[in-house]
């Protein structure tokens, strides 16, 4: 407990909130100013027809939110949305647990993988997707003949949600690779006394034990999968055509260059809702086997 | 004898299984760096084979068109300036709120507020807050991109700390208090050094995720003058796509920092993220 609390009078307990406010003012003020108060002014925008730029504008209530959900063209952006999520988030954590299962062991040449396998975490997005814009169109296709992933229709989420894996495994893998440290190599010297083979001592082990691990990426996985919005924007800017937009560049094209922020915003805060209820949905059942094991 | 070769053969198995792994990691570098030393019509023709002459004019070039150095200044003065604002204001937030918690409901809530803010969606304030930045005049400012990139990262940097602090216990603290320590006299003497691990490996992930911003940027910087790297070479590819090996002479360009930065640290940044996860 705190210890500066323990004096009675009034006036120091006063003065020992006031330091504290001190203490908390900076983050209050960039937090309030940036994310709060544009928040509540996003909630009074969506029930206008406002276009971003006119001084005038009309209540309209609720139908800019109707309009959306009604919205045919919003079901490609969903779709998209929610595939990418479902793709990054199984194959992020599948790739990642192998990699980390692979360099587990603390030798000099693992260490010296690891920091290969992060590498391309620390390039930022936008140049993830245009160099692998420039790989799927030139390389694949002189090496291989394959006609680049992101000029199909039908597989341009895929290949988006490929650039991806190549920067998040690496960092699914260090999470995994410090859930596998934590586990204590008794379980496994047991296991084997008892003559349990690897697979048994995986699945019985080696899993149960990495749920919180497996807890972290996937909620983290899943937040970043339906949020996307750098890596399509700049591979294909949600082309061909708009086959490969998101939910999150939906929101964008309607808030800035089609000017109409009342819709946009009512669409974005849909858009809050439902990562909020998906991921809110996933990360109980995960939770719930957390415990259960 | 037998079973020592098995052993070996097996290891080297491996081994090579890993390397093969690691060059699909690698493998988009190599081809940066070797499509951004050859000529236009080399690259047509070669494809990833090693270029037969060096081309460094596709770097000089890059940087010339596409206003690098500009762009390198704006990155460098927002992520130093975001970070560090970024983080004392942080450190010194969740240390009250970490040891006030029990006290008062109001810092539990103050918690939740912030833990639920990490699932918040930029889209969603993106408007508004371009507004409010335009009424405010923080449009196509170094200042505007600082605090709004800033404030994006206080609910991750509060959830950590917080974490962290509640690990530290309070001994220290109260003996400070008893030999007649202030608040602020006792965070910046005691507190604040022992948070050092913790500060290290956020600092890198903070240092990262500012430099390499794009959502916020490309809302906030829309003159060219205030641009960051990232944004740069948003632009700068709209304009060269068909000049491959500008291209990707302005990736490496981009990346060459970054990754130099990567190597030196890379003990840090791969701990401080496996740190990370444990805590969370």
């Amino acid at each position: 407990m705190l210890p500066f609390s323990k004096s009675n009078s009034n006036t120091s307990r006063f003065k020992g909130h006031l330091t504290d406010l001190v203490f908390l003012f900076p983050v209050l003020l960039l937090f309030t100013a940036i994310v709060v108060v544009p928040f509540i002014n996003g909630i009074h925008i969506s029930l206008t027809d406002w276009d971003g730029y006119a001084p005038e504008y009309q209540y309209v209530g609720l139908r800019n939110f109707l309009r959306v959900l009604r919205d045919p063209r919003i079901a490609g952006p969903v779709r998209n949305s929610l595939l990418y999520a479902v793709l990054t988030v199984v194959f992020d954590n599948i790739l990642g647990l192998l990699v980390a299962l692979a360099l587990h062991r603390n030798t000099r040449s693992n260490r010296f993988f690891r920091v290969l396998v992060f590498m391309p975490f620390i390039i930022s997005l936008v140049l993830t997707g245009f160099m692998w814009s420039h790989i799927y169109s030139d390389v694949f296709y002189k090496l291989m003949g394959i006609k680049s992933l992101l000029g199909n229709v039908r597989t341009v989420i895929p290949g988006i949600a490929i650039m991806s894996m190549w920067r998040d495994t690496g960092y699914a893998s260090l999470i995994y690779l410090a859930g596998l440290n934590n586990i204590s190599p008794e379980y496994y010297e047991a296991a084997r006394v008892d003559g349990a083979g690897p697979m048994n001592s995986f699945f019985r082990i080696t899993l149960p034990l990495l749920a919180p691990a497996i807890t972290i990426n996937v909620t983290l996985f899943l937040g970043w999968g339906l949020k996307v919005f750098d890596y399509v924007m700049a591979a294909t800017g949600g082309g061909p055509g708009r086959s490969s937009e998101t939910v999150a560049i939906y929101v964008y094209n309607y808030a800035f260059p089609y000017n109409q922020a009342g819709y946009g915003q009512a669409a974005a805060i849909l858009m809050m809702a439902g990562i909020f209820i998906i991921t809110a949905a996933v990360t109980a059942v995960l939770r719930r086997r957390e415990v259960a094991e | 004898m037998r079973g020592k070769v098995k052993g070996l053969s097996l290891r080297t198995l491996q081994f090579l299984l890993k390397c093969l792994m690691c060059s699909v990691f690698v493998g988009p570098f190599y081809i940066a760096i070797v499509y951004s030393l050859k000529s236009q019509e080399e690259t047509i023709a070669t494809g990833i084979a090693w270029p037969h002459r060096i081309h460094w004019e596709n770097f000089t070039e890059a940087i010339r068109v596409s206003n690098f150095w500009n762009a390198t200044r704006n990155s460098v003065i927002v992520t130093t300036f975001s970070v560090f604002v970024l983080m004392l204001s942080c450190a010194m937030a969740s240390y009250i709120i970490a040891r006030r918690e029990r006290q008062y409901k109001i810092y539990q809530w103050l918690y939740y507020t912030f833990l639920a803010a990490l699932l918040l969606p930029f889209q969603v304030v993106m408007l508004p807050m371009y507004v409010n930045l335009k009424t405010l005049g923080l449009l196509n400012t170094r200042l505007g991109l600082i605090v709004a990139i800033s404030a994006f990262q206080v609910a991750y940097n509060i959830f950590v700390y917080i974490g962290f602090i509640r690990t530290i216990p309070v001994d220290m603290e109260e003996a400070a208090y008893i030999d007649g320590a202030g608040k602020m006299r006792t965070f910046w003497q005691i507190v604040f050094p022992m948070m050092k691990p913790i500060l290290s490996s956020t600092l890198i992930l903070n240092a990262l995720t500012v430099w390499n911003d794009f959502q916020i940027s490309l809302i906030i910087s829309q003159r060219a003058a205030v641009r960051t790297i990232p944004l740069t070479q948003f632009y700068f590819f709209g304009q060269y796509t068909s000049r491959v090996n500008l291209a990707f002479a302005a990736f490496v360009l981009a990346m060459l920092p970054i990754i130099v930065l990567y190597l030196l640290l890379q003990k840090y940044i791969i701990g401080g993220v496996m740190a990370g996860a444990i805590k969370g």
